[in-house]
C-alpha cells in the first residue's frame, strides 16, 4: 500500500491568514508534514517606490507598511532624516512621539488579541478588543485626522501640538480595567488553555536563529528590548516582559503584560505633557530636502518585532536605496519549522500567535 | 570588541568602526564571527545595486547580549555564498534578494520568485530595470 | 388513533368526503404545517441568535430591516433564494444535489415526532425515542455526502471531522436517553412526558434525578449539532466553511435552515426528556377549555426549548473551539463513563422506589 499525502493550499483567501498569506501544507490526515509559506500577494513595491520619490513624498506612504502600527514606520523615516541632517528634536516632540507610539502599540496588541481568539473560535473577545481599540483610533482620528494612516510625524517634529490629553487618560484607565475582564473570559478559560499551552514551543536558539524579535523573542526568554537603547525613550522608566516558555500561551501572556507596561510609559508621558508649555519646534523644509551622502540606519521596537530602515543617499533628492526590516517577515519564515508535526487546528493557533501581518511582510 | 583574533584568520579584511569590508570567503567569515563572537541574530541582509553594476551585500549582525551592531559588507557580481546553514533567517532575505536583484546564492536550493511571477523577466530593484514596463499595462490595445 | 384524528374524520364526514381521503391527508397535512411553521421558527431563531450575539458583544445586532431588525432574516433568505445555484464543474453532481435534500428530511421528520401537546403529535409510535436517535444522527450522512461530493479538501476535512465527532458522541447520548427510558418505563415521547407529571409543580421532572444526564445530553447535542465549542466540522478559521464551502444560493440556505431546524428539534427533544415536555411548571394550566389547553401546553414546551436555545447561543458567545483531539478524548474518557454511571443511578432510583423522586 502506498501512502499518499494531501497537499492543502491554505490561503491566500482564507479567514485565518490575516490578509493574504498562502501556506502550502503537506498533510498526513490532519498532521502537517511540511509547510511552505508563499507571500507577495500584497506587495506594493515600497522600496522601489522610495527610489523615485522625494523624502516628503514618501513619508505618507510608509504608514501603509504596517497599517496597524503606522506611527512606528513614519517615526523611522523621520529619524533617518533627522539623523542625517543632525537635528535634535525638542523634548516635547520626543514625549509626544513616545505617547503616540505606545498608544499605537496598545491598539495593535488589542487587535491581535481579538484576532487570535477569533482564530481559536471564540467570537466575543474579538468584539471586546475592537471596542477598546476603537477608543484609541477615535483619539488618533481627533488628533491626526486619520484612523490608521496618520502621517502625523514630520521631519523635525510633529504636524501639530498634542491635544485632548484627558481622553488619553480615559483610554488608559478603561483599557487597564478591561484587561482584567480579558483575564476572566480568556485566560481563565480551560478550553483556551488547552488550545494554547505547550503549543508551538519556540526555544531560545531557534528564535534567535530565525531572527525573531519583539514580543515573540521575549516570550522565549531572551531579554532583548530595543527601547532600552532607543534615544527616543531616554528618561522613561521602561518595564519589559520576559517570559520563559515560548509557547502560544506565553506569547499571549507577554502581549497582555506588554499592554500594561505601555500604559505605565503613557502615564509618564502624560505627566510630562500636562506640565509642558506650548510646542515650539523647527521643522525641516521638505522642499529640496537632500540628505548628505552616506548610509543611515535606524531601528525601533515595533509591536511585531524590531523594525529598521536603511537608507543610502548619494546626496540626491531621493534615496539611492531604501530597505525596510520588518518583524513579521521573519515570523513567516519561522512557520516552515514551527508548523511541522502539528495538527491543522493547532497550526492555526500557532501561526495566529506569532502575530503576522501581511502588509508588513510584503512591503 | 577584540578583533585581533579575527585579523589573524582573515587578514585581507578591513574594519571601519562596526563595519567589516570583506572581499571573499563570506561564509567562512560569518561562521567564524558566529562561533567566536557573541553575535546571535542576523538582523537582515541589505543588497544594493551600485552604479558600476556590482552588488553590495551588507550582512547586518546583532548581538542581543552586548547590544552591538556589526555590518559585514561584500561586493559580488551576481553570485554569492549562501549562509542559510548558519542563520535560518537568511532564507527569507536571500529569497527576497534573489527575486528583486537576481543574485544567486550558492548552497541555497530553495530559491524562488517571491513577489514577482515565476516567469517574470528582470529584477525590479536593479538600477537598470526598465521603468515604464509595458507588461504592467493591461490595456486592450496591448492584447493584440 | 388520537383525539385530533377523530375530530378530523368527523369534520370530513360531515362534508361527505370519504374516510380514505382523510386517512391519507391526516399524515400529509401535519408535514405541511411543520414546513410552514419551520420557516417561521428558523427565521426567528436566526434573528434571535444574531440579536443575542449582538447583545453579548455589546453591539445592536441587525436593526435596519423592519422594526428592530425583525425582517432581516427574511431579507437574507430572499437574497439567498435569488442567488445563482452554482454547481462547480468537478463535483459529483448527483451526490452534490442529493445532500441538501437528505439533510432536510430527517429534520422535518424529527420535528414531527415531538409531542407538542397531549393530543398533538404528528407521528406517534411506541418507540419514538429510537426513531429520534436515528433521525438525530442522520444529518451527518448528508454532511459526509456534501463534503465528499464537493471535491474540495476543506469540505472533505469538515466531513471527516463531522463523522468522527458524531461517532464518538452517539454512544453517551444513547446511554443517557436509555436512562430516561428506564425512569419512564416507556419509549414513547408522550409517555415520557406523562411520566414526569408530579404532585407538586415541577418536582417530577427527570432533570432532578437525572441532572448529570441532562448535562451530558446537552453536551452531546452541542456536538451533534456542530455548535460551538464543537464546531470543528465548519470551523470558520480553519476550514473556511467546512462541508458546505462549495454550496451557494438555495442549497446553502437549506443547509443553514436544517442546521437551525435541527437545533430547535434537539432543544424540544431535550425539553421533552428532562424538562417535563409540555407540562406546565406550575402543576396546573391557566386555561380550562380543552382546546386552549393544547395551545398552553405547546407554549410551555416552546418556552422550555427557548431556554435551551438561549443556553446554546450563550455558550457560542463565550467559548473558543475545542481541539480535534480533545474533542474525541472528552467523549470517550469523560462523557461515556459518566453516562454509564448515570444509567446506573437511574436504574437504582427506579428500583429503590419511585417515591424518591416524586
Amino acid at each position: 500500500m502506498t501512502i499518499t499525502t494531501l497537499k492543502l493550499n491554505l490561503g491566500p483567501q482564507h479567514p485565518s491568514t490575516h490578509g493574504v498569506l498562502r501556506l502550502l501544507l503537506e498533510l498526513d490526515g490532519e498532521k502537517i508534514l511540511s509547510c511552505e509559506p508563499d507571500i507577495g500577494y500584497l506587495h506594493r513595491g515600497m522600496e522601489k517606490m522610495a527610489e523615485k520619490l522625494s523624502y516628503i513624498q514618501y513619508l505618507p506612504t510608509v504608514d501603509r507598511i504596517d497599517y496597524l502600527a503606522g506611527f512606528f514606520y513614519s517615526e523611522l523615516l523621520c529619524r533617518i532624516v533627522e539623523k542625517a541632517l543632525g537635528i535634535e528634536i525638542p523634548e516635547k516632540v520626543r514625549v509626544i512621539r513616545v505617547l503616540l507610539l505606545e498608544l499605537n502599540r496598545i491598539s495593535s496588541h488589542l487587535l491581535w488579541i481579538g484576532a487570535f481568539l477569533m482564530d481559536l473560535g471564540a467570537v466575543s473577545p474579538f468584539f471586546y478588543a475592537f471596542r477598546d481599540r476603537e477608543m484609541i483610533l477615535r483619539y488618533f482620528e481627533k488628533l491626526t485626522g486619520q484612523r490608521m494612516m496618520y502621517n502625523y510625524f514630520v521631519f523635525g517634529g510633529v504636524r501639530r501640538d498634542i491635544d485632548f490629553l484627558e481622553e488619553v487618560e480615559n483610554i488608559i484607565s478603561v483599557v487597564s480595567e478591561k484587561l482584567n475582564d480579558y483575564d476572566k473570559i480568556i485566560t481563565e478559560n480551560p478550553i483556551f488553555l488547552r488550545r494554547t499551552l505547550n503549543k508551538g514551543i519556540l526555544d531560545k536558539e531557534t528564535a534567535l536563529n530565525y531572527s525573531i524579535t519583539g514580543v515573540n523573542l521575549r516570550a522565549s526568554g531572551v531579554d532583548f528590548d530595543y527601547r532600552f537603547q532607543d534615544c527616543l525613550y531616554k528618561g522613561f522608566d521602561i518595564g519589559t516582559v520576559v517570559l520563559e516558555k515560548g509557547d502560544a500561551f506565553t506569547r499571549y501572556q507577554a502581549r497582555t503584560l506588554e499592554i500594561k507596561e505601555s500604559i505605565k510609559i503613557i502615564r509618564q508621558a502624560l505627566d510630562y505633557l500636562k506640565k509642558s508649555a506650548k510646542l515650539e519646534q523647527k521643522l525641516v523644509n521638505p522642499v529640496n530636502l537632500k540628505l548628505p551622502e552616506g548610509d543611515y540606519y535606524a531601528d525601533i521596537e515595533a509591536p511585531r518585532g524590531l523594525a529598521s530602515c536603511f537608507v543610502r543617499s548619494l546626496g540626491e533628492k531621493e534615496p539611492y536605496r531604501l530597505k525596510w526590516r520588518t518583524g513579521s517577515y521573519y515570523s513567516v519564515n519561522l512557520l516552515r519549522k514551527l508548523l511541522v508535526g502539528e495538527f491543522l487546528n493547532d497550526a492555526i493557533a500557532i501561526s495566529g500567535s506569532l502575530d503576522i501581518i501581511l502588509p508588513e511582510v510584503d512591503k | 570588541m577584540d578583533w585581533n583574533k579575527f585579523y589573524e584568520v582573515f587578514s585581507d579584511c578591513e574594519i571601519q568602526g562596526s563595519k567589516i569590508l570583506i572581499k571573499s570567503r563570506l561564509h567562512d567569515v560569518i561562521k567564524f564571527i558566529k562561533e567566536n563572537y557573541p553575535f546571535d541574530i542576523l538582523k537582515e541582509i541589505i543588497a544594493i545595486h551600485n552604479q558600476d553594476g556590482s552588488f553590495e551585500l551588507i550582512y547586518h549582525l546583532y548581538s542581543t547580549i552586548d547590544e552591538e551592531n556589526l555590518l559585514i559588507s561584500i561586493f559580488v557580481k551576481d553570485k554569492a555564498e549562501s549562509i542559510v546553514d548558519l542563520f535560518k533567517s537568511a532564507q527569507a532575505d536571500e529569497n527576497e534578494i534573489y527575486d528583486l536583484f537576481g543574485i544567486e546564492f550558492t548552497g541555497n536550493d530553495n530559491l524562488k520568485r517571491l513577489y514577482m511571477p515565476e516567469s517574470w523577466e528582470g529584477h525590479p530593484l536593479r538600477k537598470d530595470y526598465v521603468q515604464d514596463d509595458t507588461r504592467l499595462c493591461w490595456n486592450d490595445d496591448n492584447d493584440a | 388513533m388520537n383525539y385530533l384524528y377523530f375530530l378530523y374524520i368527523e369534520f370530513l364526514q360531515r362534508h361527505n368526503i370519504p374516510k380514505l381521503f382523510g386517512d391519507i391527508t391526516y399524515y400529509i397535512i401535519p408535514f405541511c404545517i411543520i414546513a410552514a411553521a419551520l420557516l417561521v421558527v428558523v427565521l426567528g431563531l436566526v434573528l434571535v441568535e444574531r440579536k443575542l450575539l449582538g447583545f453579548f458583544t455589546q453591539r445592536k445586532g441587525p436593526n435596519r430591516v423592519g422594526w428592530w431588525g425583525l425582517l432581516q432574516t427574511l431579507a437574507d433568505a430572499f437574497k439567498l433564494l435569488c442567488k445563482e445555484n452554482i454547481t462547480p464543474c468537478k463535483v459529483d453532481r448527483f451526490l452534490f444535489n442529493l445532500a441538501p435534500v437528505l439533510v432536510f428530511i430527517p429534520m422535518m421528520t424529527a420535528l414531527g415526532i415531538i409531542p407538542y401537546s397531549s393530543e398533538f403529535t404528528f407521528v406517534n409510535t411506541s418507540t419514538n425515542v429510537i426513531l429520534y436517535l436515528i433521525l438525530a444522527a442522520f444529518p451527518v450522512l448528508s454532511i459526509f455526502l456534501a463534503g465528499w461530493a464537493s471535491n474540495n479538501k476543506y469540505s472533505l476535512f469538515g466531513a471527516a471531522r463531522s463523522i468522527s465527532q458524531v461517532l464518538s458522541y452517539e454512544l453517551p447520548m444513547t446511554f443517557v436517553i436509555l436512562s430516561v427510558v428506564v425512569l419512564a418505563s416507556t419509549m414513547n415521547l408522550t409517555g415520557i412526558t406523562l411520566a414526569q407529571t408530579s404532585l407538586w409543580r415541577f418536582s417530577g421532572w427527570f432533570i432532578f434525578p437525572g441532572f448529570l444526564g441532562f448535562v451530558i445530553l446537552f453536551i452531546c447535542i452541542l456536538a451533534e449539532l456542530n455548535r460551538c465549542p464543537f464546531d470543528l466540522p465548519e470551523a470558520e478559521s480553519e476550514l473556511i466553511c467546512g462541508y458546505n464551502t462549495e454550496y451557494s444560493g438555495m442549497r446553502f440556505a437549506i443547509f443553514y435552515l436544517s442546521e437551525y431546524g435541527m437545533l430547535f428539534a434537539n432543544s424540544l427533544f431535550l425539553a421533552v426528556l428532562f424538562l417535563g415536555g409540555y407540562l406546565s411548571p406550575f402543576g396546573k394550566y391557566f386555561f380550562s377549555s380543552s382546546f386552549l389547553i393544547y395551545f398552553e401546553q405547546a407554549f410551555w414546551l416552546f418556552l422550555k426549548a427557548s431556554i435551551i436555545v438561549f443556553l446554546i447561543i450563550w455558550i457560542r458567545a463565550t467559548l473558543p473551539r475545542l481541539a480535534s483531539f480533545d474533542l474525541i478524548k472528552f467523549s470517550w474518557a469523560v462523557l461515556l463513563p459518566l453516562s454509564i454511571l448515570n444509567l446506573f443511578i437511574a436504574v437504582i432510583i427506579k428500583f429503590m422506589g419511585a417515591g424518591l423522586c416524586f
